[in-house]
């Protein structure tokens, strides 16, 4: 597809650059959300764009464009040849002709895309009647949605590389609120597939509907340092949000506390973390990254030892190493690297094992303000938090308005277990629930 | 961008099923983005943002879709999409599209286009250098300078044909500092509704200097106490306080389905007594103010709460219809890509008349949070988070130690009771919000204000 555009581009690109990189996205989506049993909006998306990268004179040029024109390609090429002109550092970049993966991906499903609206509102209108059905104490359910996207990726450079690829996915989605006398609280639940018949609304329903509940009236935990189990889903949305930690161009720019400790231990024996750019059930599995080099699978923490960054062609080349198949950029952006599917190696140990390892535990299930309450570089984060209070394994209550702080490079040293209960989460991050020896708790004031 | 005649036939067609109400929402946006670091430009990446965003309501439901190939036969075909999701038989036609002229109150003076590159990167050299003069600590400065021109038309079936361009410019300062073991980082990041005059008003060496000593400062702190505490929040961007507590908890996006803790509150007190907070929109080249909102109606001043009693909700035109009122002119999106809701402009406490010096005064033992960073809400909970980037202990009625950065929680129900002082030193910072219709422009503002209790995520 798309052959015309890009033999347009290369054309106007021939005289006017060294090399020409040609990265185009697009896709198209669709969403529907539910409140009161009606339609409360449906959205459609079909979107596209291209991004060029040039070299000239050993710099590089970036520009893009979403309008699909000749004089929209002439313009570009012209921007981004005097983009070029103001870059002042030369990195190595160049362009190669990468080959193929050689195994084959599933991450297209053509049942998906066979589905029809009727059946996709139907999934979110049950969800909001399930859920309010489900418990009295249930009185909004602000978010029953479904949505699924459909996405196209080609990628060409005048050294003849020429690759693309395609992938589906469906996600469903439900939030419901819970009210008891004035205590509200919230719980929710999510499924990402691309095989529709996975979705099973009664079991999200009965996941949300459970934590907002058993929420309800939380007490406020004591002020102090206590052991902690972090389920799945939240280690997952920790580990995402300090997985820059091991993006070989932070550590280039000085934004990685990891800078010349391969090969040194950084974490319990314990801990093994791999990015796997080839996971069947990932949602960023792809064939090939933003430079077309192939994915891989990249062990990055192998028993508590950093053995790898993750690398795309210009990081590696600095680093004298090769490309981890990491590149990450959109038709937009400027070449960064990103992880695929990040995952946190599952251990020995059932949930039920982790919360009986101490007499008094608080099972961690779900943290807010990632974005803003931690520190993707110094590792350190302070965190709104809710959860539970088990003794000798038994919940006792739930738990509310506390924070967790503490240090993220701290944490991988103090994971005393893994369980074995690894699940993905909305960011592409797959982590077991892990029981960490100590972990500072905020709320009440000390006595 | 494209002619009256197809607009017309888009929202007729849009129609064709029944919708009660067609919009069309045509967007041009020049992204212009320069980033330096390690002493040197990096990268400059430009480009062009393009597509049509269509809309019908039925009743209180919105059909949404949108497209960048805009040929005739690709937007009739979206039109024909959207109008088929809901079928009824047509029961209005679009009124005539009359031109409406728009008074433009955010004038821009110098076009970022018109300023050579070398320029602009001789003003990021500055803050680069003064940064790395400062301290021998500072590790890494990291900048970016933004620059977007949005041309934006929008039509609908009541007859609305405007356009309107906004130019935005930002320059985005990171800097890290290390001590080998630990490292610390601090922004700032300056922006307005505004040409590239708006950067000629800055002082560059103000901003690397203030900048790297707030990271400086950071890397000797301890960390802030665990517990709950009497907070003293200064002024500009403390008013992510007001933003995450109560803000998004009065946008008709909650309020409308009921998943908000101030639904059915209006004319009740729900702040103290010396809250009174405003949403405006008017503010001339503020960096969340505009003409018109995306929806193509007028931007206003609008008061949420007078004297702790709740007046008004942030609406849109969907959220209008769902609550039987009028829009405040607060239907906002990022793109073409997203469909509007209501969302905030520039947001901000009044000013008081306690002073700040008092307010210190008043606490034994306490934090005075200078700056801060983001954070989130949940208005169906009322339960809120934002981080402190630079904080102090107040011991004995004065500012004491630094102390790291540490999380602010608490519930917008009861926290916007617990100020007790309202200073007079208004201020505004400048950030992008986050939502379902987007990352947008907007400022956060207050004067310093003092919280009698807040849990603070110490170690």
């Amino acid at each position: 597809m798309y052959d015309n555009e890009f033999n347009a581009i290369f054309e106007k690109a021939k005289d006017k650059v060294d090399d020409i990189e040609i990265l185009l996205s697009s896709g198209k989506s669709f969403s529907v959300r539910i409140h009161n049993q009606n339609v409360e909006s449906f959205d459609y998306a079909d979107s596209i764009g291209i991004g060029i990268r040039i070299i000239k004179d050993g710099r590089v040029g970036y520009a893009y464009t979403e309008e699909l024109s000749d004089e929209a390609f002439s313009l570009i090429i012209k921007e981004a040849v005097a983009n070029s002109e103001t870059v002042e550092n030369l990195e190595p970049v160049f362009f190669s002709n990468f080959p193929d993966l050689e195994q084959k991906l599933d991450i297209y499903s053509e049942e998906l895309d066979k589905v029809k609206v009727e059946a996709k509102i139907d999934i979110a209108k049950k969800l909001e009647s399930l859920a309010l059905a489900a418990d009295k104490r249930i009185f909004n359910v602000p978010y029953a949605a479904y949505s699924d996207g459909y996405g196209y990726a080609k990628i060409a450079n005048s050294k003849g590389l020429h690759k693309e690829s395609k992938t589906n996915h469906c996600v469903a989605f439900l939030m419901v609120l819970a009210q008891e006398g004035e205590d509200k609280k919230s719980g929710s639940d999510f499924i990402i597939t691309r095989d529709f018949q996975k979705i099973n609304p009664e079991k999200l329903v009965d996941k949300a509907v459970r934590q907002a509940i058993d929420l309800l009236n939380a007490e406020k935990p004591d002020t102090g340092q206590f052991p902690v189990v972090i389920n799945n889903e939240t280690m997952g949305a920790l580990l995402s949000t300090f997985s820059g930690i091991f993006s070989a161009k932070n550590v280039q720019e000085g934004k990685s506390l990891l800078k010349g400790r391969i090969g040194q231990t950084i974490a319990n024996s314990i801990v093994t973390i791999i990015d796997d750019g080839l996971h069947p059930d990932g949602m960023s599995t792809a064939p090939f990254d933003s430079e077309g080099y192939p994915s891989q699978k990249t062990l990055l923490i192998n028993k508590g030892i950093l053995t790898s960054f993750l690398h795309n062609n210009v990081t590696a080349t600095i680093d004298k190493t090769k490309s981890t198949g990491n590149a990450s950029r959109s038709y937009k952006s400027s070449l960064t690297v990103s992880p695929t599917n990040f995952v946190l190696q599952s251990g020995d140990y059932s949930k039920e094992d982790l919360l009986k390892s101490y007499d008094r535990i608080i099972e961690l299930v779900s943290l807010q303000g990632l974005h803003s309450g931690a520190n993707p570089i110094s590792g350190d984060f302070s965190l709104a938090a809710e959860g539970f209070l088990y003794e000798k394994g038994v919940k006792k209550t739930g738990l509310s308005d506390f924070t967790v702080s503490g240090n993220f490079f701290q944490i991988l040293q103090d994971i005393e277990k893994v369980g074995n209960d690894e699940i993905f989460n909305m960011q592409s991050c797959s982590a077991p629930s892990v029981l960490i020896k100590k972990i500072s708790i905020s709320s009440k004031s000390k006595q | 961008m494209i002619s009256k005649e197809l607009i017309a036939k888009v929202l007729d067609c849009a129609l064709s099923n029944g919708a009660d109400f067609a919009e069309l929402f045509l967007e041009n946006t020049y992204n212009s983005t320069i980033r330096f670091y390690n002493g040197k430009t990096q990268q400059s990446v430009v480009g062009k943002d393009f597509g049509i965003g269509l809309r019908v309501f039925y009743g209180k439901s919105a059909i949404y879709a949108y497209t960048s190939d805009l040929s005739e036969k690709s937007l009739l075909a979206a039109a024909e999409a959207i109008s088929k999701a809901d079928q009824n038989d047509k029961i209005i036609t679009p009124r005539e599209l009359k031109n409406q002229q728009i008074t433009n109150i955010h004038k821009m003076i110098l076009p970022g286009e018109n300023v050579a590159k070398k320029d602009k990167i001789d003003f990021i050299r500055i803050i680069d250098s003064t940064a790395r003069g400062f301290n021998e600590r500072v590790l890494q400065v990291d900048l970016t300078l933004l620059e977007k021109k949005q041309d934006i038309l929008i039509a609908n079936s009541e007859g609305l044909h405007v356009e309107d361009q906004r130019n935005y410019t930002r320059i985005f300062t990171m800097i890290i500092a290390s001590n080998d073991k630990e490292s610390q980082t601090c922004f700032d990041g300056p922006g307005a509704l505004a040409g590239y005059e708006f950067i000629k008003t800055l002082d560059p060496v103000k901003i690397g200097a203030d900048t790297a000593k707030s990271a400086v400062t950071m890397l000797s702190a301890k960390y802030a106490p665990s517990g709950t505490f009497p907070v003293v929040i200064d002024n500009g961007f403390g008013g992510v306080i007001f933003h995450e507590a109560c803000g998004h908890s009065l946008e008709a996006t909650s309020v409308a389905k009921g998943a908000s803790i101030f639904a059915g509150k209006l004319n009740q007190q729900i702040a103290s007594e010396k809250v009174t907070a405003i949403d405006d929109g008017t503010i001339e080249n503020k960096w969340g103010s505009t003409n018109i909102d995306d929806e193509g109606t007028p931007t206003q001043k609008t008061i949420l709460i007078d004297k702790g009693i709740l007046k008004s909700y942030m609406i849109d035109k969907l959220g209008g219809r769902k609550m039987g009122m009028e829009s405040t002119g607060s239907g906002r999106r990022q793109s073409y890509r997203y469909a509007p809701t209501s969302r905030m402009r520039n947001t901000y406490i009044a000013p008081g008349n306690d002073k700040f010096d008092d307010m210190i005064k008043s606490i034994d033992f306490g934090l005075y949070a200078k700056k801060m960073g983001g954070g989130s809400v949940l208005p169906g909970t009322g339960n809120f988070n934002f981080s402190v980037a630079e904080g102090y202990l107040i011991q004995n009625g004065k500012i004491a130690a630094p102390v790291r950065g540490a999380t602010l929680i608490g519930n917008g129900g009861e926290i916007l009771k617990k100020i007790s002082m309202v200073s007079d030193n208004l201020d505004f910072s400048e950030g992008m919000c986050g939502s379902i219709s987007g990352s947008i422009p907007t400022c956060v503002g207050q004067p310093a204000i003092k919280v009698d209790q807040i849990i603070i995520g110490g170690r």
